[in-house]
């Protein structure tokens, strides 16, 4: 089975990419990344490792591997859903991030819109 | 009103209207194939045959053309990868994968029969257009008139793609080009130089074809690459027909949407047809396939991309302001026949209005029917490189803006304007502003002066329609300068549905942003506006409000272009210095430039026959036997041509 991580440099981005990495390792799963952010450049599986070496590791060690895919589709948050789709994933890790009411309801959101789109449960993760 | 549509059906039975509507269609399609040229070619290159028309059969072979250009551009995004037009970019990322998989009839048969619905959708949009918009175009004056040709300029600049500063920029610089000639209120002469030539304005076909037509052809020229990995057509035509039928929804959704987008003025076929793929994989549930060859891809923006040009009619029929390139050209063209677009064509010119609205329908259904009996041979044709068509087109286009005025300045200035035009695409600034702004500037300038006398002060600004129109002036400007505010504060997940090009269609587009070429752009810009003002000075008072107006608009936006420029070279972002496209297009214009000088002293046919061959050989590369029968059979077609159309051949010198 396979885990999709919706990856951005950013807090909540990071904090999902730590479960991610640890949900794959509980089941000796594939995780495969995914950019998420607009225009923002494709992760490369040395950054991954350089951002959580100890969770890389100990997710190859449970014999899992990390991969870096993208969809082909412009929308991240589509992008990111098809890829679920084409793994047949079992599970989708987004970053959530505080947002304000007004904010809400001015602009959408891409975690939002990959919450309400996937066909695989998701998995929201929030900053610590 | 339904009287007025069943007339206009009746006169479409006149053998000549039907025969003005069919050479539309073929040349439509034609120009469909050839990569660059789309909607904007179509009618420029048309436009100049109707010279001389009565309004219905030139409507009738524009309207044609229009129609389905984007019916046949599908052919060689499809079969080649390459698409025909940039819209038909998004039709390549799912149709040719499916052609790859030997599905090429299918996809194409869902491309031509969307396409067809499209326009059809298209042209029931524009009829139902005019019973909801005719009472409140009726109420217009001038005010709000004038307002809406602000709107016209500004929504254009604001919408188009990408920096909006620059779309601002282009937006002036083409009123002030717009200015040029006699000025309508007190017959001076505005920006002439005392050239009598300059003294008719500059003719809209010249600027058309210069900006856009040239531009193309000097941005492609180099491409060579051809047939790399051209698809067989293989597959059944049966399949996709019957499949059409059960993604009738995905149909409507797009037409509906390109209707949309034409309405809107600078979001053309292309952003329409983004759009509708976006939508398409937003609502799809299975998101698997798209861009590996889902018929849901297909469908929406090529429903999209032909309604579109029905919709970019809407705003130009009723309220006189295009929604695109090519609704600006026969918004041009409406204005040379002396019909006022607005309140005077849904009073006294409904039967044209109707004429238009079934020209369009009747094409789409043609077009996508001879796609379907013709996609053999016309995939021929798209294997034809770019390098081989362009001295052909350059020599047709060139011939085309002579007719206008029949002037070999107005050629110089095409050029001229198609190294702007390059420029201007290369450094990513946006050019339908430019064009809209070139159309409206004349009419912006009456209605204004109407305006200002018939109204006591600024009693006018508080009628209800110019209210309305200045918060849909505001709102997106405030809108706009949200987003950039927002884009600085934070830019993770803005979680707008993107529509971005994913791989662009059109390398050149934007190639030299962040460059010195940019830079002495914006520099350029600057001096232009501020040499208006300075000039206008001289003007009486009421022809110099206007270029006032224009060059001190342009010149805040244009130093404010200057100020970004610098800050992203001192942020360390640089463009490219030089890069082959720029050796190819100056080549490609310094040749342009022979080829008038040799115009001027042999006349064009021989021009045409010593400068073809010479391009071939030297520029496209083409073998000895294309590079002798190629400018021999256009010289019989130009010799054939003056006793067959009303066209004159350029003399020169010596003759």
């Amino acid at each position: 089975m396979t885990v999709v991580l919706a990856h951005a440099d950013s807090d909540p981005g990071r904090a999902a990419l730590a479960a991610a990495l640890r949900e794959a390792a509980d089941h000796a799963e594939r995780l495969v990344v995914v950019d998420a952010t607009r225009g923002g450049a494709r992760p490369t599986v040395a950054d991954l490792a350089a951002l959580e070496p100890d969770l890389v590791q100990a997710l190859r060690d449970a014999g899992g591997e990390v991969v870096v895919d993208e969809g082909s589709v412009a929308d991240p948050s589509d992008a990111v859903v098809q890829v679920a789709q084409r793994y047949d994933a079992r599970l989708v890790v987004v970053g959530l991030r505080h947002r304000s009411p007004v904010g809400k309801a001015i602009l959408g959101s891409t975690a939002q819109r990959i919450l309400l789109d996937a066909t695989c449960p998701v998995l929201a993760v929030k900053p610590a | 009103m339904l009287d007025s549509a069943l007339t206009a059906l009746g006169s479409l039975t006149d053998p000549s209207l039907l025969v003005m509507l069919a050479v539309g269609v073929l040349a439509g399609l034609v120009i469909g194939l050839i990569p660059g040229l789309g909607g904007t070619g179509a009618v420029a290159i048309l436009l100049p045959l109707t010279f001389g028309m009565d309004p219905a059969p030139a409507l009738a072979m524009l309207i044609g053309a229009l129609a389905v250009v984007h019916t046949s551009d599908t052919v060689a995004a499809v079969l080649l990868g390459a698409p025909g037009s940039a819209s038909a970019s998004v039709t390549m990322l799912d149709g040719y994968s499916m052609a790859r998989n030997g599905e090429a009839k299918r996809a194409l048969s869902l491309a031509f029969l969307s396409s067809m619905a499209g326009g059809i959708i298209g042209a029931l949009g524009l009829t139902l257009a005019i019973p909801l918009a005719r009472p409140l175009v009726l109420s217009f004056a001038s005010p709000e008139l004038f307002m809406l040709t602000i709107l016209g300029v500004s929504l254009a600049a604001v919408l188009s793609r990408g920096n909006v500063v620059k779309g601002l920029v282009a937006g002036f610089l083409g009123l002030l080009l717009g200015l040029v000639g006699t000025s309508p209120t007190t017959a001076e002469e505005r920006f002439t130089f005392g050239s009598l030539f300059l003294g008719d304005g500059l003719s809209l076909v010249a600027v058309a074809l210069g900006i856009f037509g040239l531009a193309e052809i000097a941005g492609r020229v180099s491409q060579r690459r051809v047939t790399e990995d051209s698809v067989q057509l293989t597959g059944g035509w049966f399949s996709g027909i019957r499949e059409w039928l059960t993604h009738w929804s995905q149909v409507i959704r797009g037409s509906l949407i390109g209707i949309w987008a034409g309405v809107l003025p600078g979001v053309g076929a292309t952003a329409g047809t983004w759009l509708a793929y976006g939508q398409a994989v937003a609502t799809a549930k299975d998101k698997r396939k798209f861009g590996k060859g889902d018929p849901r891809g297909i469908v929406g923006p090529e429903s999209a991309n032909n309604s579109v040009e029905a919709g970019d009619l809407i705003p130009t029929l009723l309220f006189g302001i295009p929604g695109g390139v090519p609704s600006a050209m026969l918004l041009g063209m409406l204005l040379t026949y002396g019909i006022q677009p607005g309140p005077a064509i849904v009073s006294e010119h409904l039967d044209l209005m109707y004429l238009i609205i079934w020209s369009f329908a009747i094409a789409s259904i043609v077009g996508a029917f001879l796609c379907f009996l013709a996609t053999p041979s016309l995939a021929k044709l798209t294997k034809v490189p770019f390098a081989v068509l362009g001295p052909g087109l350059l020599v047709v286009m060139l011939l085309g803006a002579f007719q206008d005025s029949g002037q070999l300045g107005d050629l110089w200035i095409m050029v001229a304007l198609g190294v702007a035009g390059w420029l201007l695409k290369a450094t990513d600034f946006p050019r339908a502003p430019f064009l809209i702004g070139f159309v409206l500037a004349i009419p912006m300038e009456r209605y204004y002066y109407l305006t200002a006398n018939l109204y006591d002060g600024a009693g006018w600004m508080l009628r209800p329609g110019v209210v309305v129109f200045l918060a849909v002036l505001v709102v997106p400007v405030l809108w706009a300068l949200f987003k950039a505010w927002r884009k600085r504060r934070a830019t993770l997940d803005e979680g707008h549905r993107s529509e971005e090009v994913l791989e662009g269609g059109d390398e050149l587009e934007g190639s030299l942003a962040n460059s010195v070429w940019s830079l002495s752009v914006a520099a350029v810009v600057v001096g232009l506006f501020a040499g208006a003002w300075l000039v206008s000075g001289s003007f009486s008072e009421e022809a110099r409000l206007m270029p006032r107006l224009v060059a001190t608009g342009g010149l805040v936006l244009g130093l404010v272009l200057l100020v970004q420029e610098l800050r992203a070279r001192s942020g360390g972002r640089r463009g490219p210095r030089w890069t082959p496209d720029v050796t190819t297009a100056v080549r490609t214009f310094v040749l342009m430039g022979v080829f008038l000088g040799l115009v001027v002293v042999v006349g064009y046919l021989a021009a045409v026959l010593l400068f073809v061959p010479g391009f071939l050989l030297y520029v496209a590369r083409a073998s000895v036997r294309t590079s002798i029968l190629y400018p021999i059979i256009l010289g019989v077609v130009l010799l054939a041509l003056p006793s067959l159309l009303p066209v004159d051949l350029p003399t020169g010198l010596l003759q």
